[in-house]
């Protein structure tokens, strides 16, 4: 552990190194987004630039916490709270994929002709 | 007492007392923004019109996604120097850190004054403008209202003749506004009819409480109101009693039957109760004549307006003609016609036609030049496109198409770009222009920018400032990106105590300080970590 000053002296390079990181991840993320010759998948923005985006950005993420929130060399505890508080997130994100894929659709709201309203049959693909 | 655990760990955590702490209220943060980040992929999968995706301008949010990275990175140094016993150090960085988060909120602050000043209309066809209002204007000289302020061209105009007031739910300071109002315009505003009735059991049914002609004031209003209460009260007391003595005669004639198979019979004679001169006079509405006639001026937010009667949302009832009351957009920054290409898509019709038989193509000059010129725009990037990346050769189709924004959305770069030899702003005006939207003085060049574009109200379905009420778009951003403010300023401030009173704890005992500092540091650590995702999410995605 970090924790004696001679350890954070050497450790003190590695902050460094993660911040620049964490610049050169920004930087990366604006220009797969706004430089065209960058851009993944169909143009302009598309479900291949979310994945991109997201997942630098959970990279950079990844960072902050391993590193400057010394999550890489915790105590177990740490592990277990923090990782309940992911688990109902997760969950609650899932709960998105179950709301979308049985919908509940009001004959009284959408009207008796059409079960389905319109815009939830339309491919979203754009 | 001594505070147990500050610096040595505990046996069976492993870890002192704070730590344990800060990473419990970290869970709960993780849980409390997951929420609100699930909430943005509801809403945005869900959304009914088109999402507003890559509109806000990248630069600012660029910056504060630096800002907010150099701070974790301060911070951390901060706590290794303290770790090193190194106060200067510490002060240093911290001192750093703490800029960083004034400066992350100043950017916001300035952020979210364009977003409040900015404003949108959504027109009966689903065309949308944006951009500025401006405020009414004689021989070249702003007109005052009666308040002595400029009066923006978006205000619902009424010919009143009358008005009637609920007198329950009248809203004082719209009362007040309108007799000001009155009074500015050179009317009266008096009571139309005698307000006469019952105001005691038994006794003459046309005692006067407020006579005809006198004049519209709080007081009178309130004098009004006490009798409707009085009087509302007395009635519903008679009738709960009557009631009651009905259920008891019903249940001891009939007996052993349930309450559900009397219900039906049990009933009050109002009637008879009132021909007894039981029932007090109720008086929930007042009428007022406007003498003369005069125009009022409503926000468009306070009316439901309709071509002789409108309403306030007090429940004041306005009879009076509806004088044109047009929405004037001193400048309009984008026309977006993205919203009705996808409800005529919906309708299986041609959305290229739907642009062209729009109202605002159709009524506007500007407008229909802008499209054309768009068109061409699109017909060259399409070429361009099937140029660079050719032909899928299953489908026959273009591998790369222009977006739904690039063909059915004109904003102001788009107009500075249209308008040819224009002045292109130097770096500077381009630079502000990326945090304060166009600079309609900074470009020199006539014609840029559609200056008094009018709108009819009959054509405005809704219209907002940026606000949460705009659309869901931006109801989720001003949400996640108020809350993380909030927690930058909460962050800021619990770091600038232990810079600013620290010392004495350092002194004592420096450890204390730097777990102290540590613990801090973790949640703004947290902090960064949430816009690193709001970051993307909001300004590129």
């Amino acid at each position: 552990m970090a924790d004696t000053p001679e350890a954070i002296r050497k450790s003190i390079r590695t902050y460094l190194l993660i911040g620049g990181i964490l610049f050169a991840g920004t930087i990366i993320t604006v220009m797969v987004a706004t430089v065209p010759a960058l851009d993944i998948g169909h143009h302009g923005f598309d479900v291949w630039d979310a994945i991109l985006g997201l997942a630098i950005a959970a990279t950079k993420a990844t960072l902050v916490a391993a590193v400057f929130m010394h999550l890489n060399h915790e105590k177990k505890t740490v592990y277990w709270i923090f990782g309940s508080g992911l688990f109902f997130v997760f969950w609650l994100f899932a709960l998105i994929g179950l709301a979308k894929k049985d919908p509940i659709h009001d004959p009284f709201f959408f009207g008796s002709k059409s079960t389905t309203p319109a815009h939830m049959t339309t491919p979203t693909r754009r | 007492m001594e505070i147990p655990y500050i610096v040595t760990p505990r046996k069976d955590t492993g870890l002192f007392n704070s730590k344990i702490a800060i990473w419990l209220f970290l869970a709960s943060e993780v849980m409390l923004f997951g929420g609100f980040f699930s909430a943005y992929v509801f809403l945005r999968l869900g959304a009914d019109y088109p999402w507003p995706e890559r509109t806000l301008p990248v630069l600012p949010g660029l910056i504060n996604t630096f800002v907010l990275i150099g701070s974790s990175v301060t911070v951390v140094f901060a706590w290794a120097s303290l770790k090193m016993r190194k106060w200067r150090h510490f002060q240093i960085y911290m001192g750093i850190t703490i800029t960083c988060a004034l400066l992350f909120m100043v950017l916001k602050a300035v952020e979210y004054n364009v977003k409040f000043h900015h404003q949108a209309v959504r027109l009966t066809d689903y065309t949308v403008v944006e951009g500025h209002l401006g405020y009414e204007k004689e021989n070249g000289e702003y007109v005052l209202d009666h308040h002595g302020r400029k009066i923006e061209e978006n205000m619902i105009q009424i010919e009143a003749s009358g008005l009637t007031f609920s007198t329950v739910r009248h809203h004082k300071p719209w009362v007040e506004e309108l007799i000001t109002q009155a009074e500015h315009r050179k009317s009266e505003i008096k009571l139309a009819a005698d307000v006469k009735g019952r105001t005691e059991e038994g006794g003459r049914d046309d005692v006067v409480i407020a006579k005809a002609g006198e004049p519209l004031s709080l007081a009178l209003l309130a004098k009004i109101r006490e009798a409707h209460l009085d009087a509302r009260a007395h009635n519903g007391a008679l009738r709960t009693a009557g009631l009651r003595s009905e259920w008891k005669k019903a249940k001891t004639e009939n007996p052993g039957k349930r309450g559900w198979e009397l219900a039906s019979a049990v009933n009050v004679d109002v009637k008879a109760l009132d021909e007894a001169k039981k029932l007090l006079t109720e008086f929930s509405t007042v009428s007022f004549k406007v003498d003369p006639p005069a125009r009022f001026d409503f926000k468009p937010r306070d009316v439901r307006e309709g071509a002789t009667q409108s309403r306030l949302r007090d429940d004041t009832v306005i009879d009076g003609k509806l004088l044109p009351s047009p929405m004037v957009f001193h400048y309009v920054d984008a026309i977006d016609f993205r919203h009705l290409a996808m409800k005529a898509v919906e309708k299986g019709q041609d959305p290229i036609d739907a642009v062209e038989n729009s109202w605002l193509v159709q009524n506007h000059a500007f407008a229909r030049e802008a499209w054309e010129w768009n068109k061409a725009q699109v017909a060259k990037l399409e070429a361009a496109l099937l140029k660079d990346y050719g032909v899928d050769q299953e489908t026959g189709k273009p591998k790369r198409e222009p977006t739904a924004k690039e063909r059915y959305r004109i904003d102001w770069k788009d107009f500075v770009a249209k308008s040819d030899g224009v002045d292109r702003g130097k770096g500077a005006i381009a630079v502000k222009e990326e945090f304060m939207g166009p600079d309609y003085k900074g470009r020199e060049a006539k014609e840029t920018f559609p200056e008094h574009f009018s709108l009819p109200r009959e054509q405005v379905r809704f219209a907002s400032k940026f606000t949460p009420a705009w659309n869901t778009y931006y109801a989720i951003y001003f949400a996640i990106t108020g809350l993380h403010g909030l927690h930058v300023i909460g962050g800021a401030l619990v770091l600038a105590y232990y810079l600013f009173f620290g010392r004495k704890m350092y002194d004592s005992n420096p450890e204390w300080l730097a777990n102290r500092v540590e613990v801090g540091g973790l949640f703004w650590h947290f902090v960064d970590l949430v816009w690193i995702f709001v970051f993307p999410i909001f300004y590129l995605m």
